[in-house]
């Protein structure tokens, strides 16, 4: 307890305080939250990518026992609903012209845009009668033209999404300076170009997406349970904007979530749809995805086809770089969708790197596919990948080394701080110290030897690295709410969301690591509207950054009041008390109190100075973030390809992160575990594919490809922790996605290293066993 | 899925019966596959019949020169007998790497091969050692049990009791998975008996198949060598998106090679 509290509770590997509950069953999550009387809906989705909606013939449907209700965009029209409004950062085109935002409702109303879209709501007694009632459904369909790759999409004379915009173009962006860049480019002796696909993913959390709406017709008010990463801002929207009905109206909470990344931020149409039933019927209604509508509904990731072109000299030194991408939207604006391939992209290019100038360009179309939101990274990934990937494409090309060519190239820790040609503001770190580091425990010595062993068996072993540069994101402030109970029990809010990453035990970490108090004595409350103010939700890495940063503000808020009420008690002045180790203390005296003895005197008026009021050690701050933080880090990995039929082993793997102060290392462990699986999933096997007619080919785990725990390495795992950073309380700079943001290009260019004697030097993801196969048979063939 | 009912038979002739006495009914054996396709309301049985508690469906015989392996024997069951796993290796192997363990200890060998996936393993093993179906009728040669995609020699109600396999001189079984299903992307099993040899090709296929150009070049010289490329043609491959069938025709040649260095040992 002694260096665990001396540390404000930081440096603790505390195990996970949920897991006992998630792995006993005990877990509530969507689908345990049941209510009396409640009824089941289901939706009816859009087998067509592009049509319009002639008719829905609806009456079979309610004439079916048990059936109770069925809304279609009939229904949404008579009503008067608002739009989902897209809360993209990035609003304007380059000219300076407004976003172009189509009218996003919760269901369809008469056009159809993307096969999944909602075109029906049924509300029934049970799941079956809403089954059953779904093939009773009639709709006439007249099929349109569709289109779902972006580069088509933006072409002349390509089906129009939206009659009024032209070339289906929502948004174009640039950022950095494009006059420095050419000077670049006209400067340096090479030019290396690369075409790259960002494949399109989704995030397939374990637990669909859900949700459980009530009415109350006495108070007008609403309730609303749902599977949501982000409930404060999402009930604004719902309430305000979408159902109009003022966001006092709308109480909102998430249960235990089994994961989002990024899937579960956004603001969807069913939970609006049933929050409709319930007023409707008067009953709670209750609607839970299942997984094929899932992969329909759920919005997608990444998706960018983007050309890099990185300019330097002779002997490696980076001058220019230059990319353009068409990132794909879907066809509606997700929440913050637009975002993605443009700022959210931008920001991180370059990476860890030096250059005279960076220029980088988006054109984020609409195509007739699910809607794109953020998926862990979000945008990151992709600027990390275009950069990590041309510069080992540049050294096969020019015959160097790829590490030799990073190593001169880091920016060195001299030049901290800086503001980087993307105009992030780098305020500390150590790229040149993490990249050695990498390479240190990576074990290059040993790799020619394991080389010759994988040869011997036919196989061609390759080593990868790369060195990625990220930044944190999401709502900057956030709200911890400390109460002290009258049973002893310390309930602690915060307005952040986990969906499995540990909340619950870090939070409750830093609060007793802060005060001295027990852990076991923490109640942890998240994502619910009457629990904190405000809440920013999950996304971007924030949760420790500014959700710590919150807990950690309101404990010293809380020590400073207990300083008081010492300092009444002992008859000396607030500065006189110090507070260690759950200790108030004065100095040279021996006047001490617990921390427990101020919490006990905080509601007898007589313990307590003038200036406090009972209950005054019940205190809730918010915490604001300036600036977002710089994650970065190495990574490396070792594959061996089997060249006849084109499988990839990832054989080893290592990280060296920083993320500044490592609060609990076990917890940090565990998302970059769990981002690399992501990322070696991307990477290597998962892929959303569209037909030709906008169908969903990979509708389904039996065509879209997960890694398994036996496609995962071993990995070895490392901080560099001298750079804590000053831009919040903490000093953390954020970790839950730069796992997936260093994985990819490590990973492919590895297998690229592996191939690089049959002249293979690039392959897009996923990096297919038939796409490895084909490359080394074209490469054989090219010569 | 659709309501149905459900019956549990004692015996083969109370499975009869109760077959008789179903407007639409179906056997239901591990369910590994059928209540999947029940749950998407893909097939509308009036009565599920279920073969758990029939007497004398399940086990493994040893014989002389061949295995019997009753129809509800698990593929966890024929992973793990050490008959098995000394007679024909490459069949206890195949039966481990079906599914997870979770479908190994549920899925039968009969649900198997009568519902005939064109990318199921067992179909390898029937057509590739040359095994005998059994039925509550008659007996069927595996080179005439598996007419098509998702099709049998079975008749409409017709049971499989058992499968005899005999006992090669030495087997293999080579299976490239499908990242997302695991089912076979293609395999190969490889056995050689005597002057025979017998090749059986999963995965690759609508449906299992023999690969007489292969079997007749490992017939004069049973040796990884012996099997060359191009032996499959590559047209009436399966085509989709993790692989075409160019692709399939040429695992095809690796994955043989491999098998019959494998049945090497
Ligand atoms: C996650 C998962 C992964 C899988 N992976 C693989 C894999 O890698 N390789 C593979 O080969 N298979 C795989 N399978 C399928 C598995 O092997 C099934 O067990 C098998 O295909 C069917 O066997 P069952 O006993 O479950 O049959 P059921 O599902 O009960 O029945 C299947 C069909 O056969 C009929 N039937 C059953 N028994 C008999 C009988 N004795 N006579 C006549 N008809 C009968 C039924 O009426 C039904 O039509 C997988 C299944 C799952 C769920």
């Amino acid at each position: 307890m002694s260096t665990f509290v001396a540390r404000n509770g930081i440096g603790e590997s505390q195990r996970r305080v949920e897991d006992f509950r998630f792995l006993t069953g005990k877990g509530q999550y969507i689908d345990d939250v049941n209510l009396e009387n409640q009824a089941y809906a289901m939706v009816l989705r859009s087998p067509e990518a592009h049509a319009d909606i002639k008719s829905i013939d609806a009456s079979e449907a309610l004439a079916l026992d048990g059936v109770l209700l069925v809304v279609t965009g009939e229904d949404w029209k008579a009503a008067g609903y608002g739009t989902i409004p897209t809360k993209s950062g990035v609003r304007k085109f380059k000219d300076g012209s407004d976003l172009k935002e189509p009218p996003h409702h919760a269901i369809a109303i008469d056009r159809v845009r993307y096969v999944g879209q909602p075109v029906a709501l049924v509300v029934a007694e049970s799941l079956d009668a809403c089954r059953d009632a779904l093939e009773l459904i009639e709709v006439d369909y007249d099929s349109l033209p569709s289109v779902t790759h972006q580069s088509e999409a933006i072409k002349d004379g390509a089906p129009q999404i939206w009659d009024d915009i032209p070339n289906n173009i929502c948004l174009d962006f640039e950022l950095g300076d494009e006059e420095a860049q050419k000077k670049a480019f006209e400067d340096a002796d090479q030019i290396i170009t690369l075409e790259l696909v960002n494949n399109r993913v989704t995030a397939t959390p374990i637990e669909p997406r859900g949700a459980v709406a009530d009415y109350d017709a006495e108070t007008g008010k609403f309730t609303l349970w749902n599977a949501s990463q982000n409930i404060h801002a999402n009930r604004d929207t719902i309430a305000d904007a979408v159902l109009k009905i003022g966001k006092e109206n709308l109480h909102h909470i998430a249960p235990d979530v089994g994961g989002g990344f990024g899937g579960k931020n956004g603001v969807y149409q069913e939970p609006i749809l049933i929050l409709h039933a319930a007023r409707e019927i008067k009953r709670p209604v209750k609607w839970i995805n299942d997984r094929a509508e899932s992969f329909l509904s759920d919005t997608h990731g990444r998706d960018q086809v983007s050309t890099v072109q990185l300019a330097l000299d002779n002997d490696g030194t980076f001058r220019g770089l230059r990319t353009e991408t068409v990132g794909n939207l879907g066809a509606f604006c997700g929440t913050v969708g637009p975002f993605t391939p443009t700022g959210g992209s931008s920001r991180t290019q370059g990476g860890p790197f030096r250059f005279d100038a960076i220029y980088y360009t988006a054109i984020a179309p609409f195509t007739n596919t699910c809607p794109l939101d953020p998926y862990r990274g979000a945008g990151r990934p992709e600027g990390s990948y275009q950069m990590d990937r041309i510069i080992d494409y540049a050294a096969a090309k020019l015959g160097m080394d790829p590490i030799e060519l990073r190593r001169k190239n880091l920016i060195p820790e001299s030049d901290l701080p800086m503001k980087s040609p993307m105009g992030l503001d780098i305020d500390c770190g150590n790229f040149p110290a993490v990249f050695e580091k990498t390479i240190e425990i990576s074990d290059r010595a040993g790799f020619a030897k394991r080389k010759e062993a994988s040869e011997a068996k036919g196989l061609k072993r390759g080593f990868g690295v790369c060195m990625y540069l990220e930044c944190t994101g999401g709502g900057p402030k956030e709200e911890a709410k400390v109460v002290f109970r009258d049973d002893g029990k310390v309930e602690l809010s915060v307005g952040t969301a986990s969906t499995g990453m540990g909340h619950e035990t870090v939070f409750a970490q830093l609060l007793a690591g802060h005060l001295g108090i027990d852990m076991d004595d923490i109640e942890f409350h998240q994502s619910d509207t009457d629990a904190t103010d405000i809440g920013g939700g999950h996304g971007g890495s924030r949760g420790l950054e500014v959700g710590g940063s919150a807990v950690t503000q309101t404990s010293r808020e809380i020590i400073e009041v207990g300083k008081k009420i010492a300092a009444h008690r002992f008859d000396v002045g607030a500065d006189q008390v110090e507070f260690e180790e759950g200790r108030f203390h004065v100095p040279g005296t021996n006047h001490t109190m617990t921390i427990s003895d101020a919490i006990d005197s905080q509601n007898d008026p007589d313990s307590l100075p003038d200036d406090l009021e009972p209950g005054c050690m019940n205190i809730s701050t918010v915490f604001e973030r300036g600036i977002i933080s710089i994650p970065n880090g190495g990574h490396a990995c070792e594959v061996e390809v089997d060249p006849d039929t084109g499988t990839i082993k990832v054989d080893g793997y290592w990280v060296v992160d920083d993320f500044g102060t490592i609060v609990n290392k076990m917890l940090a462990d565990g998302q970059v575990m769990g981002g690399i699986a992501q990322g070696l999933g991307q990477a290597l096997m998962e892929n959303i594919v569209y037909d030709e007619s906008g169908q969903l080919v990979t509708g389904s785990l039996m065509d879209y490809a997960l890694p398994r725990a036996d496609d995962m390495p071993r990995m070895v795992i490392d901080y560099y922790e001298d750079a804590p950073t000053q831009k919040n309380l903490l000093g953390v700079k954020g970790a839950g996605e730069a796992g997936c943001v260093g994985a990819p290009p490590a990973i492919v260019n590895a297998v690229c290293d592996a191939l690089k004697e049959f002249g293979v030097h690039h392959i897009d993801m996923p990096l297919t066993p038939e796409r490895v196969w084909r490359a080394i048979q074209d490469a054989k063939a090219e010569g | 899925m659709y309501d149905f009912g459900v019956k549990t038979p004692k015996s083969v002739d109370e499975v009869k019966t109760a077959l008789g006495d179903s407007d639409d009914g179906q056997y239901l054996a591990g369910g590994q596959t059928l209540i999947p396709v029940l749950k998407q309301r893909l097939a509308m049985p009036s009565d599920l019949i279920s073969l758990a508690r029939v007497d004398g469906l399940s086990g493994i015989e040893a014989g002389g020169d061949s295995i019997t392996i009753k129809a509800m024997t698990t593929h966890a069951d024929v992973a793990a007998n050490a008959d098995i796993q000394s007679a024909i290796p490459a069949l206890a192997k195949l039966a481990g790497g079906i599914g997870d363990p979770h479908v190994r200890n549920r899925g039968t060998m009969g649900g198997s091969v009568a519902n005939n996936d064109p990318a199921a393993d067992y179909p390898a093993a029937v057509l590739g050692l040359g095994a005998t179906v059994v039925t509550t009728e008659r007996e069927i040669e595996a080179d005439n049990f598996f007419t098509g995609m998702f099709e049998t020699a079975l008749d409409e109600g017709e049971l499989i009791t058992e499968i005899r396999y005999p006992i090669p001189e030495a087997a293999g079984y080579i299976k490239f998975p499908n990242p997302a299903t695991r089912y076979a992307l293609v395999a190969v099993m490889a056995a050689k008996f005597g002057n025979t040899v017998r090749v059986a090709v999963t995965g690759a296929g609508p449906c299992v198949f023999r690969v007489p150009e292969m079997e007749q070049a490992l017939t004069g010289n049973f040796s990884p060598d012996s099997v060359k490329d191009g032996m499959v043609p590559a047209d009436d491959l399966n085509n989709d998106i993790h692989a075409s069938r160019d692709y399939r025709a040429h695992l095809i040649g690796v994955l043989a090679r491999r098998a019959v260095a494998e049945a090497n040992g």
